[in-house]
């Protein structure tokens, strides 16, 4: 029979574990997200001395508490599926914080292999280890790793090996302050036989903690524990004076700073890093925003410029397939159907999504994970409080006016599913540069470029004041900023490139199905005239509400395919390029506001089912509509009122 | 004297006394802040030094732990310090 090993890789956030994981498995490798959520699963294999070792990377994460869906997703994968032994990936640069979660580790009683990864940045920054002397306190076996180099991933698997055959030895948890010792010991007992998934030490600290998750599942069986646990909890919180879940935290931390004193040596540097130098720089108050705004703007020009050449070369190329599927399928209504509705959306996909798509995820992966982004959250975060998220939405926003595609993949940064689905809807109400194509070719080209700059400050307005609305309405904690400003590194390549191969796949899963059906279904429509059908049938919204002439109805829908299309058929149904010949100022300044705000495109539907659901994305596309008419709607009667164009 | 986190000047250290989250004047953040405070290092009894701030009224970025953490000024006026001179 085949020998199988199951490893889990768990650990902090910026200490390498996925350039561990890429190191290990190579290219196969597969990600996915974890069922029903958007957080990031990343699964692989590979062969090692007669076995195969399957490994699963859980996120990046501080603590095993119940903060984040990245915390709760990696401990109930550890508890629910018992990998056979968890690698530690643990910072040498940082021993206390890292050792404070390896502490956690050891406490749901799980065989633990430490990865001490990044020895050389700790020696840099004048820190030396005594790995064999951590190994003897903790009782967990220990290797030094630099991971970007590939040293130390042969010993990890051969550790992996030696203790699968021998057995892992069991990690002794950690003893806290007697006071706290007697307690957990009377819960444990009060616990016994309750039938608990949990070691009963871990779920006696829990619910002596307040761990929601721990005591809803004590509550159903052992209910007269959790009494018990809460007077515990109060006479901890007497004895100390700081509640209880502070008190067990504080003392973990104490023991990991013990432990991390006595194994490391700090040498004193000469020179100031040159991370610090940068670090200084870019969080400085005026060369900070000087550096933000190249890097920004340089990453614009990388994506689009890219994006436009490619696009153009991919267009060149697919539409050339056009005379040779003529051929094939003839020139009639089935024709008509595949091409116009099936094929067209698929070039739109490939030509618009794909070209941007990969610069950006490039670019934002890079800037991720040199630690330049914890910079920019850092210098925008007043910024951005004001309406009501924190400075790390900033990014996918600013990349909003690219594409929004990107932008809504962008926000999980975020630590919060709130906080992600705030910053999706509002990324969806940027203008990107399709959007930008209607706004400069239409009212910038007849109005003047200032008419259209006032739209796209009549958007940050909306957006501003969306997103206050959001941040009220949506329940939740208030947001806080709270983020580990990594030391800067240089990113590495390989796991940079493999991240963005895999979200694409991702994209284009999703995205495919979503763009045909809506594709055909549109195409279907504007075949049998239905299109006309129905721009009759809103003639009362787009005629009476919003001063614009019926066929402009068409535009809208089709715009949702592309919103360019908007414009290039503008030109086609009112059958002139002139276009100022037939429409008003007014009407102009109307159409124009009402496409960047009315829903977004197909692709970014898609894009919001995968990250939000098709519920809350549902939800988004109609709250536009409605809020793109009714403002259309007003906006075209108080000019009308103001009398400006006459 | 005990003052907030965002009173201390560039460079100087302080020892966390209390933090007013989940309660009080920090009400409107619930437990799962103050948790992950304390999960991040920041517990009573912690040194904690300024490194720096950001421009207008942004967050700051503080020396914890062996690493450097930036906190949202909001829930840095809430966390408070024993200043050592």
């Amino acid at each position: 029979m085949e020998k199988r090993i199951r490893v889990a890789l768990a650990g902090n956030a910026n200490v390498g574990k996925s350039v561990i994981f890429n190191q290990l498995t190579g290219l196969h490798q597969h990600i996915g997200n974890w069922p029903g959520k958007t957080v990031e699963k990343a699964e692989g294999e590979l062969h090692f001395k007669g076995y195969t070792i399957e490994i699963i990377d859980l996120p990046g994460i501080y603590s095993l508490s119940t903060f984040s869906l990245e915390e709760l997703i990696s401990r109930e994968y550890i508890i629910n599926e018992r990998p056979d032994v968890v690698i530690n990936v643990v910072d040498a640069s940082v021993l206390e914080r890292n050792l404070f979660f390896t502490l956690q580790l050891m406490e749901l009683e799980i065989p633990l292999i430490i990865a001490l990864n990044q020895v050389d940045v700790a020696e840099r920054k004048g820190i030396k280890i005594d790995y064999r002397r951590l190994e003897e306190i903790l009782g967990v076996p220990t290797v030094p790793t630099i991971a970007i180099r590939g040293k130390g991933i042969h010993e990890l698997l051969f550790k992996v090996i030696e203790g699968f055959e021998k057995g892992f030895r069991k990690p002794a948890p950690i003893k806290y302050g007697s006071e706290i010792e007697t307690r957990i010991k009377m819960l444990e007992e009060a616990l016994r036989g309750a039938g608990l998934s949990y070691p009963l030490r871990w779920a006696a600290i829990k619910i002596l903690e307040g761990d929601e998750e721990v005591i809803k599942e004590v509550r159903r069986v052992r209910p007269e524990a959790l009494t018990l646990a809460e007077k515990m909890a109060k006479e901890i919180e007497e004895i100390h004076g700081h509640p209880c879940p502070t008190v067990i935290t504080s003392e973990r931390y104490e023991v990991a700073g013990k432990i991390a004193r006595e194994v490391q040596r700090i040498l004193p540097t000469i020179k100031l890093p040159l991370s610090d130098k940068i670090d200084y720089l870019t969080t400085h108050k005026v060369y900070g925003y000087i550096i933000m705004a190249i890097t920004i703007l340089v990453t614009f020009y990388a994506v689009f410029g890219l994006g436009n050449f490619l696009s153009e070369v991919l267009t060149n190329v697919l539409y050339g397939y056009e005379t040779i599927f003529v051929g094939i399928l003839g020139s009639g209504l089935l024709r008509d159907l595949i091409w116009g509705g099936v094929i067209e959306g698929v070039i739109a996909t490939i030509t618009i999504a794909l070209p941007y798509i990969v610069p950006f995820y490039l670019i934002l992966y890079a800037l991720e994970d040199s630690g330049y982004l914890a910079r920019i959250a850092f210098l925008m975060d007043a910024f951005m409080h004001k309406i009501g998220l924190h400075g790390k939405a900033f990014i996918p926003l600013i990349l909003g006016y690219g594409c929004n595609v990107p932008a809504c993949l962008g926000c999980r940064i975020m630590e919060t599913e709130r906080e992600r689905l705030i910053a999706g809807f509002l990324s969806t109400l940027i203008p990107c540069a399709a959007r930008s194509v209607v706004i400069l070719g239409l009212v910038g080209k007849y109005l003047g470029v200032e008419w259209a700059l006032y739209l796209y400050v009549v958007d940050l307005a909306i957006v501003f004041i969306f997103g206050r609305i959001a941040f009220k309405v949506l329940p939740g904690e208030a947001m806080a900023l709270i983020m580990e400003m990594p030391d800067y590194k240089t990113p590495h390549l390989k796991t940079v490139i493999k991240q963005t191969l895999f979200r694409l796949e991702e994209f284009l899963k999703i995205a495919f199905p979503v763009i045909v059906i809506s594709g055909l279904i549109i195409k279907a429509m504007d075949l049998l005239n239905v299109l006309y059908i129905v721009s009759k049938i809103m003639s009362p919204v787009t005629v009476v509400w919003l001063g614009l002439p019926e066929i402009l109805g068409v535009l809208l829908i089709l715009g949702v395919l592309r919103k360019e299309l908007t414009l290039i058929l503008l030109a086609t149904l009112l059958g002139s390029q002139n276009l100022h010949e037939h429409l008003t100022p007014l009407q102009m300044l109307t159409f124009s506001l009402i496409v960047m705000l009315y829903v977004p495109c197909v692709a970014t539907i898609a894009t919001c089912i995968k990250e939000f659901g098709w519920k809350k994305a549902m939800l988004i596309a109609v709250i536009e509509v409605f809020f793109a008419i009714l403002l259309g709607g007003l906006f075209y009667r108080a000019l009308m009122a103001l009398e400006i164009f006459r | 004297m005990e003052i907030p986190l965002t009173e201390l000047k560039e460079g100087e250290t302080g020892v966390i006394t209390r933090i007013e989250i989940g309660f009080g004047r920090g009400w409107r953040w619930g437990r799962g802040i103050r948790k992950r405070l304390a999960d991040m290092g920041l517990t009573p009894g912690t040194k904690v030094t300024i490194i720096r701030s950001a421009p207008l009224n942004g967050p700051i970025e503080a020396h914890v732990r062996g690493y450097k953490l930036a906190i949202g000024r909001d829930i840095a006026e809430r966390i408070f310090v024993e200043v050592q001179r």
